[in-house]
């Protein structure tokens, strides 16, 4: 008999047929190969990483395990707020995630609030470990502190110095002073969903939002829908086609939501996520001076393209951070349930599907911290890949444990029935799934249509 | 009253023209659902209709109440397809009221004067489907020690909470509970009942979650009674053949919404209905619906002719591909699929909230094995 705690149909780890006895009995060195410390597997995968990116880690967590699980399910359920208001505990987790640094920490002091040991780690790696964590307390709330460097991104990628010193270091110090600057990206517009994010679409759409040359500046005119946090953003990164041309001619325009014939329209009601909003905003002769042009004229297309090459891998993280919340919260269910006098966790049906769950949740976060570590100029094809392939794997974990928490799930409290809302919209937003799998192939085409054609030859 | 094989068509004509202009004009904002006063006026309308089993005690042409010929199962599973095309969440609270009527007559119970949809049924235990033991008992095989402990925890009313799902005004509830090595039927009023109401739950917006606990334990009252196991199985197959019609209806509603979307969105300057990658959405959720119209077909016949194990095994395999299409139906809007004023994530969640029912979907291969299997 053994009085180690273990499951019915397995062997305890003091059991003489135990690998876990075996090993620590073996010589010296064969010790040194095989035998394991098995930890807490988070603590185990935060204690591999560089030292400052496992300090990052442990700080997002412990941040959004304070803050961010405790207003979740309220705020999830709150009536739909009016347009420009902000849940109030919404606003005390931006004004304290500004606090602490997490809406500007893309950049390192004196203008953002990265670590200077983490500026030898690619920015988009941080995102992701950050953004794992907070989706795993509330993928709504994730959103709302997310979607603001979604929208300075542009800003980042301008390449102008100006632009930072500008633009970027006063939303960072006001973010930074508990009095949050939050700025949304704008590019989708009601006829155009996808157009805005494939080259092939963009090439044949008449585009929405048009901007005409006055003295000074232009006067933006036009709507953009869907946009994550557009309700509440002080400004908006806005882009738009100079008159009389096509999509060729994009630009960015930094726009402050304060200019006259700027206004929020809608906000919309959506199937999760619901601690952000999705506003539909209404640029009618929107005024903006020469010097809020952002990347130059007609360089819009590509700093969207670039925006959202950086973006594509964090929406993944989102992903993981579903997945992993969902298969936290079929384990504690699996544990805390019984039937029969057990627990499900004794049943080996149950033991299957937890362990193809964890499997599943730890392959997509391999890929995207494969791919995020060297993401220092993200290429379209890995971040496409990344994004669709695992947020679509997450919503199949969240399939997965609901069906393990039958009915149970469906309720609010048990979370799970939330998680599965919210991870239905990163399969849609940063560009639909299917036009991921375009964006993969049109960035590959070079390699796939040129060289000798036959077997081995294209890397993959 | 009877139906007569004719009359089925015509009837389920009638029955879509309810359901198109009544049940779905008074849902037609999926984001807002209908009040129970509202559920309860349209209620009134389709018992006087006679579609659900009315008040009296007579055998009439109502949902379930005739389940003994090819052509009243035909109008049956029609029935809740075309009020799951309509509104799963309305169709779901419906089916529950008819099978606990169903069951009612079925165990002898006198009728209860308890309002409009006042009754309801939970047809399986605290969690799942009873595994490989209910399946063993149904079939009468000897059980196990721990077959019986499994079914006596399964069905034990006050030690457990169970989940139940019904419309506001439900005033009993009629379950199996296990009594003396064997499943018996208990009516049990919400009075003698633990209820908690849960703030919100995924879908089927139109009616309620609670969990619920009975106060004490079952005995031998008046309100628990006896039954062949053959009558469980008939609950069993009538109840997961009616979740079955109500999201087949429900995906042949989002598949109709899709195509009319998708034949006039333009991506890429031409509609998106022209391009593969939403051709693969649309044909996914066509095909889920066709395989659900094929799988009803076959229980167009006197149902004590339908084996439980075909029924449990189409569930097994039709719910993923059912939710499937239902999510790729969102996918098919893109952005707006998302949005609640449309309704197509409504479809997704009450999709979700069908597969969860009736046990959901972890047991059902152990159920199968206990259905199929020889061991003893």
């Amino acid at each position: 008999m053994t009085s180690m705690p273990h499951l019915r149909d397995h062997l305890p780890f003091d059991h003489p047929l135990s690998p876990r006895d075996g090993f620590p009995h073996l010589p010296f060195l064969a010790r040194m190969l095989v035998h394991y410390r098995a930890d807490d597997l988070w603590q185990e995968d935060t204690r591999h990483l560089p030292a400052s990116m496992a300090a990052l880690r442990r700080k997002a967590r412990v941040f959004a395990e304070r803050y961010l699980i405790p207003a979740s399910a309220d705020i999830d359920l709150a009536p739909h707020p009016a347009i420009g208001q902000c849940h109030p505990k919404a606003h005390e987790i931006l004004v304290e995630a500004g606090r602490q640094g997490w809406l500007s920490y893309f950049l390192p002091p004196p203008l953002g609030a990265m670590d200077w040991g983490r500026v030898s780690h690619a920015p988009v790696m941080q995102c992701c470990l950050v953004v794992e964590e907070f989706t795993r307390a509330c993928g709504g709330l994730m959103l709302l502190l997310s979607a603001h460097h979604l929208g300075v991104m542009p800003l980042l990628l301008s390449g102008s110095p100006g632009v930072l010193l500008k633009f970027v270091r006063p939303i960072y110090q006001r973010c930074q002073r508990g009095d949050p600057h939050l700025v949304a990206f704008a590019i989708t517009e009601p006829g155009a969903g996808s157009d805005a994010e494939d080259g092939h679409g963009a090439a044949r759409y008449r585009p929405g939002v048009v901007a005409t040359p006055v003295p000074g500046g232009y006067r933006l005119k036009g709507r953009k829908c869907f946009i994550s946090g557009g309700d509440l953003a002080q400004s908006i990164t806005v882009f738009a086609a100079l008159q009389g041309e096509g999509m060729e001619s994009w630009t960015c325009f930094y726009v402050d939501a304060g200019s006259p014939g700027f206004s929020v329209v809608r906000t919309e009601q959506k199937m999760g996520m619901r601690a952000s909003g999705a506003a539909e905003l209404e640029f009618n002769d929107v005024f903006v001076p020469d010097d809020r042009i952002i990347g130059g004229l007609r360089h819009g297309w590509a700093l969207n393209r670039a925006t959202l090459n950086a973006s594509r891998m964090p929406v993944a993280s989102m992903g993981v951070g579903f997945a992993r919340a969902a298969t936290e919260a079929a384990i504690d269910f699996a544990r805390s349930c019984t039937l029969g006098g057990k627990p499900l966790l004794e049943y080996q049906d149950v033991q299957l599907h937890l362990a193809t769950m964890v499997a599943e949740t730890r392959a997509i976060r391999a890929m995207v911290w494969q791919e995020a570590r060297h993401a220092w100029r993200p290429r379209q094809l890995r971040a496409s890949a990344c994004k669709f392939h695992a947020t679509d794997r997450a919503q199949k974990v969240c399939e997965m444990a609901m069906d393990l928490m039958g009915d149970r799930a469906s309720l609010h409290e048990n979370r799970v029935e939330k998680i599965f809302r919210d991870v239905r919209l990163t399969r849609i937003f940063e560009g639909t799934n299917q036009i991921n799998r375009l964006s993969l192939i049109e960035d590959w085409q070079g390699e796939l249509l040129s060289g000798p054609s036959g077997p081995f030859v294209t890397g993959v | 009253m009877h139906i007569d094989p004719g009359d089925v068509a015509v009837l389920l004509e009638e029955v879509d023209s309810f359901a198109q202009g009544r049940v779905a004009a008074m849902t037609s904002r999926p984001e807002e659902p209908i009040p129970p006063e509202h559920l309860e006026r349209l209620t009134a309308e389709v018992l006087a209709l006679r579609i659900l089993p009315d008040a009296s005690d007579e055998d009439g042409l109502g949902l379930w109440e005739d389940c003994d010929h090819a052509h009243t199962m035909a109008f049956n599973i029609g029935v809740l397809r075309l009020l799951g095309q309509a509104n799963a969440g309305v169709a779901f609270a419906w089916h529950r009221y008819a099978l606990a009527r169903a069951m009612e007559r079925a165990l002898g119970m006198d009728r209860e004067e308890d309002g409009i949809l006042g009754t309801t049924i939970l047809p399986v235990g605290h969690y799942g489907l009873g595994r490989a033991s209910l399946a063993r008992w149904l079939i009468g095989r000897e059980l196990a020690a721990e077959d019986s402990e499994l079914l006596a925890d399964w069905l034990d009313r006050h030690a457990n909470t169970n989940i139940l799902f019904a419309p506001e005004s439900w005033r009993s509830v009629l379950w199996p509970v296990w009594t003396e090595g064997k499943v018996r039927w208990e009516r049990r009023t919400r009075q003698r009942i633990d209820v908690l109401l849960s703030k919100a739950q995924h879908g089927l917006d139109e009616v309620s979650a609670y969990r619920i606990r009975a106060m004490d334990s079952v005995g031998n009252t008046a309100s628990v009674v006896d039954a062949p196991s053959s009558v469980y199985a008939r609950l069993l197959k009538l109840d997961m053949i009616g979740l079955t019609a109500i999201g087949v209806g429900a995906i042949t509603k989002g598949l109709g919404m899709a195509r009319e979307f998708a034949a006039i969105r333009k991506q890429g300057g031409k509609a998106i209905d022209r391009h593969p990658a939403v051709q693969a959405l649309l044909g996914d959720a066509e095909i889920a619906r066709n395989a659900g119209d094929v799988i009803l077909g076959g229980y167009e016949r006197p149902v004590d002719r339908i084996d439980l194990g075909r029924v449990v095994a189409d569930r097994a395999g039709l719910f993923g591909r059912l939710c499937h299409a239902a999510s790729q139906i969102v996918q098919a809007f893109g952005g707006v699929g998302y949005m609640r004023d449309l309704g197509a994530e409504k479809i997704l969640r009450d999709m979700t909230m069908l597969r969860l029912q009736t046990g959901g979907m972890q047991d059902l291969h152990s159920f199968l094995a206990g259905w199929s299997g020889d061991w003893e």
